[in-house]
């Protein structure tokens, strides 16, 4: 390889030359005309709010208004939910009874004393109900057949 | 009463000359624009095709950057130079797409070179050599810190001045300067060190393809 030819070719000797023959290069035919058409099809800015009127510095008027409704909106929420939920009044509170000090000078102790109320039903304890004839039979039996179980054991105990 | 009806009527004239000063102002804007187009769209194609090189990868972003404009067109009034205001929008986009793409540049290959770079009054042979000079000094290239690459590219777009570029990437003048110094050290240093292992093995068989291609390419 001839390499008197790059350095004929690169007159700096670090490479520029190839790297301003690439910065050099036309572009293509018609790139004008694909980046009309790329930005003609392009959607527009895009908004969340798409206000039909923008606004003029001197239509201030319309701006104090708009900030006096929303002053007026939010006042009023607030009135209407003050009004609805008031304080507790006095007079729905339960009366609780006065307290009243013993003669004898003592104090009660923060005894509370507790009203006499209506006496209730007394109820009566349920008579002793007997078993059964046929109840105390089958016991019986039972208890005679564990014991015949129980029997051959005693002699080998000897 | 009568006063306010007044105002009102007042006010709704004014929204609708608001309507019209708005559609005029578009139309203005959108002018403007595609005289941008038509005037650094090929400057742009170029920054992105030096940091791409890939002719459909540059394209697209040369369109994404406009598409970027117009998406803020309404700030065109405040830039004070559109020129270096558009490379910086597309240097950025190029510098991003590189990132991302693990894609290898379609100029990697020597033939590839070898069609793309201009290679009038040189003989089969030449075009083939400059090629492989061309592809080594690229590998070169992107073996420098990204920093002094930068610097380097932009330094190759001869309408850019120093200033330009330091504007283009954000940086001060003086440290474009020094960029640039170490750079060219270091693409020297490379280059003499490439050319000395070239030297020892030359691969033949590899150059006999290229200029069978440059051949070809002319044919």
């Amino acid at each position: 390889m001839n390499f008197n030819s790059h350095n004929s070719m690169d007159r700096t000797g670090t490479g520029e030359d190839t790297l301003r023959l690439l910065a050099g290069l036309p572009a293509p035919e018609g790139l004008e005309a694909r980046v009309h058409a790329s930005l003609r099809t392009a959607p527009r800015q895009a908004r969340v709010l798409a206000w039909p009127l923008v606004l003029r510095a001197d239509a201030a008027w319309v701006r104090a208004t708009a900030a006096a409704a929303i002053v007026m909106v939010v006042a009023g929420g607030g009135w209407g939910i003050y009004s609805k939920v008031q304080p507790l009044q006095q007079g729905k509170l339960p009366a609780v009874p006065a307290r009243v000090s013993a003669p004898s000078g003592f104090s009660g102790a923060g005894m509370v004393s507790t009203p006499k109320t209506i006496e209730g039903p007394v109820v009566t304890a349920p008579p002793k109900s007997t078993p059964a004839k046929s109840v105390q039979k089958k016991s019986r039996k039972r208890s005679a057949a564990s014991s015949v179980r129980t029997a051959p054991s005693a002699p080998a105990s000897k | 009463m009568m006063s306010t009806s007044q105002a009102i009527c007042v006010g709704w004239m004014e929204f609708e000359d608001t309507a019209a000063a708005n559609a005029v102002r578009l139309q203005a804007e959108e002018a403007a624009l595609a005289g941008l187009v038509d005037q650094y769209a090929g400057a742009l194609y170029r920054v992105a095709f030096s940091v791409l090189r890939n002719a459909a990868d540059a394209e697209d972003a040369v369109q994404e950057a406009f598409l970027r404009v117009l998406r803020h067109r309404d700030q065109l009034n405040e830039v004070r130079d559109h020129r270096v205001w558009l490379i910086r929008i597309v240097w950025n986009i190029v510098l991003d797409r590189k990132r991302r793409a693990k894609t290898r540049p379609e100029t990697d290959d020597v033939s590839e070179l070898a069609r793309v770079l201009p290679s009038n009054g040189l003989s089969a042979e030449q075009v083939a050599s400059a090629a492989q000079h061309h592809a080594q000094v690229l590998a070169c290239v992107e073996q420098l810190p990204a920093k002094e690459r930068e610097v380097l590219m932009l330094s190759a777009f001869e309408e850019l001045s120093s200033v330009e570029i330091a504007s283009v990437l954000g940086i001060t003048e003086s440290s474009v300067r020094s960029r640039l110094f170490r750079a060219r050290n270091l693409m020297g240093g490379m280059l003499n060190h490439v050319r000395g292992n070239a030297r020892e093995v030359e691969p033949s068989g590899r150059r006999e393809e290229t200029v069978a291609a440059a051949e070809e390419d002319r044919r």
